[in-house]
């Protein structure tokens, strides 16, 4: 039972971001919530998840973005309020929906949130999604802090109640991540119905089909929408200006931005030169609102992370004004005060005031900064991204690096997004080459697999997770497939959607809430689609490289080889060790020709260590999962596995 | 002799494409493997010196060092080596026949040297549908199972290197001029190993003009023959300017001309065609295509051959001189050929610095080599 779906009304809990957001959810009503995993958005889902057992609710991880887009859009078409969650560039995925559903309409509020990643903490983009805002003209919210984290959600389904339109909020890592106080509202007790109205004409948003056409018209009402939106906006209470009548610069800023703008004031204690304006509302801009703040203010630094997105429609809006406020000297990523690139923090924001207001300020004493340098330097141990301990991807990186080095073609593996994209630095011996978006290892690989003709001999490789293999690697499998491409898929199936915390996916026989599900079977999709289709145990090193070998050398067209083992991590897993290792110092070859350091230079298992003294490796008992790997790698057999009875 | 590590190694064979796929530094250790015919290294080593770079056999061969250990004499160039008497052989009545490439002189003394318990394994070459595989055998029977020629540069040292890991101390080797040369690097101690023991107890060495890369030829037969159904194959002698592949049924020809390009570069400096360092050097009789030719080397040689012909294992006969002057001529040849192209690579006596060479030689034989007629070297 989680007290975040009790009725607590009034009561103030220490939240995180993401849990604040859930519960404003639940506060207003919500019916249907479905996302994608993707930090840093994943624990809105899991936590109405759980709530889903205990309100009436309903709750999934769907295969995809797009496919949370549409569940979450079927609720509201159907009179309930609905809530679609994902990170950031899951707003890519689905956004050819998005354009349409905007277009369309919507009926019961429907709220999009996305979490994007300033900084690229856990992404392999530093992409952003406030600008679909603008491209598919829908109103986007910021909340500043954890309280309004909650009240802007609920906010966001009675805007998009009103005006019929799905209501993006955007959330960033800071900010879900991070814990705040939160002061709890009324639950209210959901008796929704959902039934569908389509009997109406096609003008009749209430009661007709739901489609974007007549583009010409339904096009003008959006933008009906977005008027009575920027109405709302105008005397939102979640944009606050706090600072002089007249100050000598003016900050405009949103999100957690607005909280380092607020300490780099106050340490700066330039309190009486320098106005805040943190807007909640930032897409459309309230012109009202934005012309009273611009006019009082001659110099404007605007403090965002990512792309310049409010800086630019700021711009346009004091241009558009000119004529009333004059003209405006700006500051902000665009002329260069803040970085383009990367989170910004407090010391970043001090700087950029204290150079445009011309202040001598030293973030902190030279000599100090640099003692602190040299003892990171020293002190710290270093920490490589590696694999956990027993993680099978190791196992199988190992094999796939092994049998590319032998089979000598110079072949190579396109990568996918998971845990497994790691295998582009050493803990996964380099062996991927590409990296790019959710399946796109795969459609790659279809690609290079039809270059033969203009004589590519290297083989392809591709690999994937179970869980990505669901979300977008099945249309380019069935792509290579249809057109014979040449390539070899390895799904590393660890049962799980280990990256983002076990979530479910289509392939397990669970689903969000923790209840039984069909499950679908990944090999059997693969040939029922007329791939030719191998499973083995990576664990089992042999089997799998010989495997391999003679799926790249005799098969042609497409092949799959599925390696099924779960993450150390797993639940089941964990603190279960199959075998007891040790090593008998007597045959452990150490730095001699005939080893040289094999287990702890090149395979790198962290259970694995140097005895720098005694020139033997060693096994550290408490990481050592006991998965055995290690045994079969060394060439002198010092690696002993013992079963565990 | 100047013993390097792993990079070099890449550096001086690997990346030359020099390396003849021996297999002398497969199974030594995890880094090296062989994969159809080709070796590869599957992870960098940072070792300075190592027994992959010593045993390598093309890459600081001091052919000088190899003599002195073996025959307590420096190296002087003769076209057949170091040798007592040179026969025609074939295998005795005691041995059951089998597909031998030719009189199967060398599976009769490795049956014997096996059921004798003169060695203890013997490192062999079979193959896997086309491929050559090296192989264990310790039983006297199994041994015509790897009966005839793989024309093919075959990894049979990393059979000898298994065994050796194994904890065989007496080991027969049958292999190419290369793979003995190899193998006779690894038993003069190259890295000055403490309470070092030669694991090698008999060598038997072929005879080989040049072999052919494993990876190209595999397609070219198949494009010629059903693989599956291909027995064996046959090299006649020059002027013969065919490859025989035989079906079973019937014998395919492939002109030579389809084959040449398939030689590894590494063959083209190979200055041995008679396994110049074995205990006896075993290859065709011109003409006579169920005899050998038996090169008696060594006094352990000497004694095989005789305890096999004794035993009934082994008949042998004399060699006529015409036969013996075109194996000379041939051998002083290949010798001549591969000594002016490795000079011309500079991979002879490489004296700049950071550079390695690929074979040394004294520099009086280099020049009595490349200036000697080779019918008149025979001659005498
Ligand atoms: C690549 C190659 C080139 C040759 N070139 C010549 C030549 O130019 N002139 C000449 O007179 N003879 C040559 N020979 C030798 C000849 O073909 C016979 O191997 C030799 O005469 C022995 O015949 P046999 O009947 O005694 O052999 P068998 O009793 O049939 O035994 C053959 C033995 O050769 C070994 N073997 C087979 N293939 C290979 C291989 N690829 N690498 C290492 N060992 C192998 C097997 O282990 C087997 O024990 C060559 C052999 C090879 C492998
Ligand atoms: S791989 Fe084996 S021999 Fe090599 S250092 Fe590790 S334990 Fe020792
Ligand atoms: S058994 Fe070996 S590979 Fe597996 S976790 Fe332990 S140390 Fe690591
Ligand atoms: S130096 Fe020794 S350990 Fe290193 S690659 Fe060569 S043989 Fe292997
Ligand atoms: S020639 Fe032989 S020893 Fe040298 S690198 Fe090639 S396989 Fe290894």
């Amino acid at each position: 039972m989680s007290y975040l779906a009790d009725d607590r009304k009034n009561e103030t809990y220490l939240l995180m971001g993401n849990e604040a957001i859930a519960r404003g959810a639940l506060e207003a009503g919500v019916s249907v919530a479905a996302g994608y995993p993707g930090t840093p958005s994943s624990e809105i889902i899991e936590t109405l998840a759980e709530a889903s057992n205990q309100r009436k609710l309903y709750v999934e991880w769907s295969v995809n973005e797009k496919v949370a887009m549409e569940v979450a859009a079927a609720a509201s078409f159907a009179g309930l309020r609905s809530l679609c969650v994902m990170k950031q560039n899951g707003v890519n995925v689905g956004s050819d929906f998005l354009l349409h559903l905007a277009g369309s309409g919507t009926r019961g509020g429907l709220v999009l949130v996305h979490c994007d990643d300033p900084g690229a903490l856990s992404s392999a983009n530093e992409g952003e999604s406030r600008h679909f805002a603008r491209l598919v003209e829908i109103p986007l919210l910021e909340p500043g802090d954890f309280q309004e984290a909650k009240d802007m959600i609920k906010w966001a389904f009675a805007l998009s109640e009103e005006i019929k339109s799905l209501v993006m909020v955007r959330s960033v890592t800071r900010l879900s991540h991070a814990s705040g106080n939160v002061t709890f509202g009324q639950l209210p007790e959901n008796d929704s119905k959902a039934y569908f109205r389509h009997g109406g004409t096609f003008l009749d948003p209430l009661e007709g089909p739901l489609i974007s056409l007549p583009v010409a018209y339904k096009h003008g009402q959006q933008q009906e929408k977005l008027r009575q939106a920027v109405d709302r906006f105008e005397d939102s209470s979640f944009n606050i200006y706090s600072g002089p009548e007249f100050p000598e610069l003016l900050i405009v800023t949103s999100s957690a931005c607005h909280l380092y703008s607020k300490e780099a004031i106050n340490l700066l204690g330039v309190e009486d030169r320098v106005g805040l304006l943190k807007l909640g509302t930032t897409w459309p801009l309230p012109p009202k609102l934005m012309r009273k703040q611009m006019g009082r203010s001659d110099k404007i630094l605007v403090v965002e992370e990512v792309i310049p997105f409010l800086e630019e429609n700021v711009k346009i809006l004091v241009a558009e004004l000119a004529p009333e406020i004059g003209i405006k000297t700006f500051f902000g990523k665009k002329e260069g005060t803040l970085p383009k690139v990367g989170e910004l923090n407090p010391d970043l924001v001090l700087d950029a005031v204290s150079k445009i207001l011309q202040i001598d300020y030293e973030p902190a004493p030279q000599a100090y900064i640099k003692r602190a340098g040299e003892l990171a330097a020293v002190a710290a141990p270093g920490r490589d991204l590696i694999f956990c301990p027993g993680c099978p991807h190791r196992a199988s990186f190992w094999s796939i690096h092994n049998i590319l080095q032998m089979d000598g073609r110079d072949g190579f593996v396109c990568g996918d997004i998971g845990c497994y994209s790691l295998a582009m630095l050493p803990t996964g011996f380099g062996t991927l080459k590409t990296l790019h978006a959710m399946g796109s290892g795969t459609g790659l690989a279809s690609g290079f697999g039809k270059l033969g003709r203009f004589g590519m001999d290297q083989p392809v490789l591709a690999v994937c997770g179970d869980s990505t293999f669901f979300h977008a690697v099945l249309p380019a499998l069935v792509n290579a497939v249809h057109h014979k491409s040449n390539i070899t898929l390895v799904v590393l199936d660890n049962s799980g959607t280990a990256m983002t915390g076990f979530q479910s996916h289509p392939g397990l026989p669970v689903d969000a809430a923790g209840k039984e599900a069909p499950s679908i079977d990944i090999s059997g999709v693969c040939e029922s689609i007329g791939a030719t289709v191998k499973v083995c145990d990576p664990f089992k090193l042999e089997d799998t490289q010989s495997t391999l070998l003679n799926l790249l050398e005799k098969e042609t067209g497409v092949k799959v080889l599925i390696l099924r083992q779960i993450c150390a991590l797993s639940p089941e897993k964990k603190s279960k060790k199959m075998y007891d290792m040790k090593i008998d110092e007597t045959t452990c070859l150490g730095e001699n020709c005939g080893c040289n350091r094999l287990c702890t230079r090149i395979f790198k298992c962290p259970g694995l260590i140097w005895g720098k003294e005694e020139k033997v490796a060693k096994i550290d008992d408490v990481i050592c999962t006991g998965c055995g790997v290690c045994a079969s790698i060394c060439p002198s057999g010092a690696i002993i596995k013992k079963e565990v009875a | 002799m100047h013993v390097f590590g792993s990079s070099e190694l890449l550096e001086d064979v690997h990346q030359k494409d020099l390396c003849i796929g021996c297999g002398g530094c497969v199974n030594l250790c995890p880094y090296f493997k062989n994969h159809r015919g080709k070796t590869t290294m599957l992870f960098p080593c940072t070792l300075a010196e190592g027994r992959c770079n010593a045993y390598c056999p093309k890459v600081e061969v001091n052919l000088d060092e190899l003599s002195l250990s073996l025959w307590n004499k420096p190296y002087d160039g003769s076209p057949l080596g170091v040798y007592k008497e040179i026969l025609a052989a074939r295998s005795g009545k005691k041995m059951a026949g089998g597909a031998y490439q030719a009189g199967g002189t060398v599976s009769a003394l490795i049956t014997f040297a096996l059921k004798t318990k003169r060695i203890d394994v013997a490192v062999l070459t079979d193959r896997k549908e086309l491929v050559p595989v090296p192989k264990l055998v310790t039983q006297p029977e199994d041994v015509v199972k790897c009966a005839g020629s793989k024309f093919m540069a075959s990894p049979t040292l990393a059979a000898l290197n298994q065994g050796v890991k194994e904890g065989y101390g007496r080991i027969g080797v049958v292999g190419t001029p290369c793979q003995v040369m190899s193998a006779t690097q690894m038993r003069c101690n190259p890295l000055n190993t403490e309470d070092f023991h030669d694991p090698v107890e008999l060598m038997v060495g072929l005879f080989c003009t040049w072999a052919v890369d494993t990876r190209g030829l595999i397609p070219l037969l198949s494009e010629c023959v059903d693989s599956a159904c291909i027995m064996g194959m046959d090299m006649p002698p020059p002027p013969s300017e065919i490859m025989i592949i035989n079906t079973g049924e019937s014998n395919v020809e492939i002109p030579l001309d389809r084959i040449r390009p398939l030689i590894p570069k590494a063959c083209s400096i190979c200055p041995d065609m008679t396994s110049e360092w074995a205990d006896v050097s075993v290859g065709v009789v011109e003409g006579k295509s169920d005899w050998n030719t038996l090169i008696v080397r060594t006094d352990k040689g000497a004694d095989l051959v005789n305890a096999a012909r004794k035993a009934g294992y082994l008949v042998t006969d004399k060699m006529p001189e015409e036969n013996l002057q075109h194996l000379c001529v041939a051998a002083a040849g290949k010798k001549k050929r591969a000594l002016s192209a490795a000079k011309e690579k500079g991979l002879l006596n490489t004296q700049q610095e950071g550079q390695r060479a690929a074979l040394r030689i004294r520099e009086d034989v280099v020049e009595k080599i490349l200036a000697e007629d080779v019918e008149e070297v025979c001659r005498t």
